[in-house]
């Protein structure tokens, strides 16, 4: 009997000593914010180094494409040259290749037109017309069709041997950087040209017939 | 309690209204400035920053039917210097030379010009002046206005000394970018092309000014911000004002090597024959494609002020003259077509031949009365047969077919001042003389590319082709404008190919048949002995000869037309007639026309 009411009163006064403890292990967890803090300084320091990577980044990408904007601006300098370079060699070219410079050149190696065709028919063997020589002492072809652009470029047998005369054409040789770019230029485009093409000093160039 | 309790509720919504009308009134400012005016503000920064730069638009080229270029634009440079500049390096100088930079010196003229003169010296041989003259630009500038910061030292000037300019590093002198305009074949269709003023680009004459819309570019505008020391553009901070748009490419149907020959074989006989102007013009039979149309004296478009005013357009669309016996091959046409004759119908032709309505028609050379056919009549150029012949015909039906062949009316190249020729009017206002004149090619007037089309028309078997001249025009986009080339019947395709028989027989059996003779080919041809008015209703003792004729007969491929006017060493289509030889001869040459197999069928001249 005492046994039960002995076991009954702690177990009525229990609930006061604990509720003691209880208030203390509710208040217990307050230095926790302490421990806390640690990791919140590192993501301070990450936040703060990842905003200093980025600035830095930003400032590294912006001097890059300043550095490239200059480079750019570079290589347009040197493109615009090239281009002058260009169409001054193409109206070199275009001057040189322009009907009357050939007829010219034509007639200075002492070309004539034969202006009347004689015309061998396959199908019968029949030959139509006259085959008369052309006659020297045609009118040079040079003031009836002009050419302001052709004026004092020198004909092809008045140059130097070895020499061709797209470089000459126009009072060549004045910058000599402009000059070796030009025929470095003119040679990629001349390239299957230039080894068939003869020296004038050894006479008329002979076409290969088959 | 309530006081209290009402006295923060009272702030609050007072400061939030207040907060809200702020908030507000900022929304309101940035709208106003990010959306309102955003475009207005956004210019006027870029104008206070940056520099609006030019961007050409390149004019277009101008190319022949195999793509040689006949007319190109170039980037040339204008030398411009700052007088302003000019004169303070000079005052720069002067102050560092005496030691004081601090007191302002006032320069003398002649201490200006001694100053300027060094750098002057350099530039002048560069771009062909004297130093005087250089120096004279700018203190004549610096006269005019001491703050003068723009003269022209040379304008259009080429790569080379544009280099040499910048070579000589003076500060105050700067090459401007200007493009223009040079034609890589001279005279080669000069007269076609027409050319362009030097200094602005407008363009003046031929096909630069009447294809002007397929040609010119447009003018493009960029700004950027740049650095403050070299200029280099800050990126991403170009702007696009106006986009710069290119010219479209004109390719022609001329053949720039046929159009060289021509030219040069017309101008050789011109001075030969001491004529004053001529024209020649090479059109294709099947297609109504001009090949080659020659004009002499022939302008350079490079250098068009060497040659006359009157010289530098297209004769061959610009002069309307009587065109004379080449248009009795029209009016044989007509006759045939209308079927009041045919090749052998037979007449006699005197000398002179009075028509009941008063006419009073000759032959240019006295002869007895002769017996001719129709052949015959076009074979002898006789007027009074021709007119016998014509007679069969009311004076509408001549003038409807002529209507037919496009006579009287502009061609469908459109070249700046293109003539339509004169039929004198109307039918109805033709006096009695005009109304047999108008047969054999008097009374009238018409171009020489109508008279090469209406040739054109009778060696097609009776279609005629609209006459091109321009090919098309492609946009830089690669769009391209192609033009028209459906034909329209003129006359019957019998009434054709009789007149080009009879044509031949011209060729073969005419006075010229030794000097016009091409081996190999059947050529169809006529000439014209013509008058040509003086202006003042008379008419000038020099003829206009001309020959105009087709070849190969038997499949005509080609129309070769040629007009001397006033060859005063040779007053007779002998002096047109060898050009007609050679120009076609090289025409046959030139495409590999296969010659002709069977004879031309012989068509009794007389009876």
């Amino acid at each position: 009997m005492s046994a039960l009411p002995a076991n009954v009163l702690p177990a009525e006064s229990k609930p006061a000593p604990r509720r003691a403890p209880e208030r203390g292990r509710w208040l217990r967890p307050a230095p926790e914010p302490g421990r806390r803090a640690k990791p919140t300084l590192a993501y301070a320091i990450i936040a703060v180094a990842g905003v200093a990577a980025i600035v830095v980044a930003q400032l590294l990408l912006s001097i890059a494409i300043t550095q490239g904007a200059y480079d750019i601006d570079h290589a347009q300098m040197q493109q615009t040259k090239l281009d002058r370079q260009e169409q001054q060699l193409r109206e070199d070219l275009d001057r040189v290749e322009s009907p009357q410079y050939l007829a010219a050149n034509a007639e200075a190696l002492g070309m004539v037109p034969n202006a009347s065709p004689v015309l061998l028919k396959l199908s019968d063997g029949s030959v139509s017309g006259d085959p008369t020589p052309a006659r020297a002492g045609a009118e040079a072809s040079g003031p009836l069709v002009p050419n302001a652009l052709i004026d004092g470029v020198p004909l092809v047998t008045e140059e130097p041997a070895g020499e061709t005369p797209k470089k000459q054409a126009k009072g060549g040789g004045e910058r000599a950087a402009a000059g070796a770019a030009g025929a470095a230029g003119s040679g990629g485009a001349q390239t299957p040209e230039d080894p068939a093409a003869p020296p004038v000093s050894d006479g008329l160039p002979t076409p290969a017939t088959h | 309690m309530k006081r209290t309790t009402r006295h923060p509720m009272r702030r609050i919504i007072v400061s939030a209204v207040l907060l809200v009308v702020l908030v507000g009134v900022f929304v309101v400012k940035l709208v106003d400035i990010q959306v309102v005016r955003a475009s207005a503000l956004n210019a006027q920064s870029q104008d206070a920053r940056s520099t609006p730069v030019k961007v050409w638009g390149a004019r277009g080229d101008i190319v022949d039917a195999n793509g040689t270029v006949l007319a190109d634009s170039v980037m040339r440079y204008d030398i411009v210097v700052s007088p302003k500049q000019a004169k303070l390096a000079v005052v720069e100088r002067v102050a560092s030379a005496s030691g004081d930079t601090t007191k302002e010196v006032d320069l003398t003229t002649e201490e200006l010009v001694a100053g300027l003169t060094p750098a002057a010296a350099e530039l002048a041989p560069v771009v062909g002046l004297t130093t005087d003259q250089v120096v004279g630009i700018i203190t004549s500038k610096l006269a005019e206005n001491p703050d003068s910061d723009f003269a022209f030292i040379a304008k259009q000037v080429d790569t080379a000394t544009y280099d040499a300019v910048k070579a000589l590093e003076i500060a105050w002198v700067y090459p401007e970018e200007h493009p223009s305009r040079t034609y890589p074949n001279g005279a080669v269709g000069g007269n076609l092309l027409g050319f362009v003023q030097a200094d602005d680009g407008t363009p003046l004459a031929g096909l630069e000014l009447a294809q002007d819309q397929c040609l010119a570019g447009t003018d493009g505008e960029v700004s950027y911000l740049h650095s403050a020391s070299d200029w280099v553009p800050i990126p991403g901070t170009e702007i696009v004002q106006k986009q710069a748009k290119d010219g479209g490419t004109l390719k022609l149907t001329i053949d720039a090597d046929l159009q060289f020959f021509v030219q040069r074989v017309l101008e050789e006989q011109r001075r030969a024959t001491g004529a004053d102007w001529a024209t020649a013009t090479v059109m294709e039979v099947k297609t109504g494609r001009l090949l080659a149309v020659a004009d002499v004296p022939t302008v350079d478009p490079n250098d068009p002020s060497a040659t006359d005013a009157d010289d530098r357009g297209s004769r061959t669309f610009t002069a309307p003259f009587e065109p004379g016996s080449t248009f009795k091959a029209i009016t044989a046409a007509s006759v045939l077509d209308a079927g009041k004759a045919t090749p052998l119908d037979q007449i006699v032709a005197p000398y002179k031949y009075y028509p009941s309505n008063g006419a009073d028609i000759n032959d240019s050379a006295f002869h007895e009365d002769e017996r001719l056919t129709l052949t015959g009549v076009l074979i002898e150029s006789s007027n009074t047969g021709m007119s016998k012949f014509g007679e069969r015909l009311t004076d509408r039906q001549r003038y409807d077919d002529m209507k037919k062949f496009h006579l009287g009316e502009q061609t469908e190249v459109g070249f700046p001042n293109e003539e339509t020729g004169d039929l004198h009017g109307d039918p109805d206002e033709w006096d009695n003389q005009t109304k047999y004149a108008t047969m054999f090619g008097q009374g009238l007037t018409t171009t020489a590319v109508q008279i090469a089309s209406a040739y054109q028309t009778i060696a097609n078997g009776g279609v005629r082709m609209p006459v091109q001249l321009v090919d098309g025009c492609t946009t830089p986009d690669g769009e391209t404008t192609a033009p028209p080339s459906k034909g329209e019947r003129v006359i019957s395709e019998k009434a054709a190919d009789e007149t080009s028989q009879m044509l031949e027989r011209v060729y073969a059996e005419g006075w010229l048949a030794d000097t016009w003779n091409i081996p190999g080919y059947r050529v169809a041809a006529k000439t014209g002995t013509a008058q040509f008015a003086d202006g003042n209703g008379g008419y000038r003792s020099g003829y206009l000869v001309s020959v105009s004729g087709f070849a190969p007969a038997d499949d005509p491929e080609f129309v070769v037309s040629v007009s001397i006017n006033n060859p005063v060493k040779m007053n007779s289509s002998a002096a047109s007639a060898p050009v007609f030889q050679k120009v076609m001869s090289q025409v046959l040459k030139k495409y590999r026309t296969v010659p002709s197999g069977a004879p031309a069928p012989d068509l009794p001249a007389t009876w």
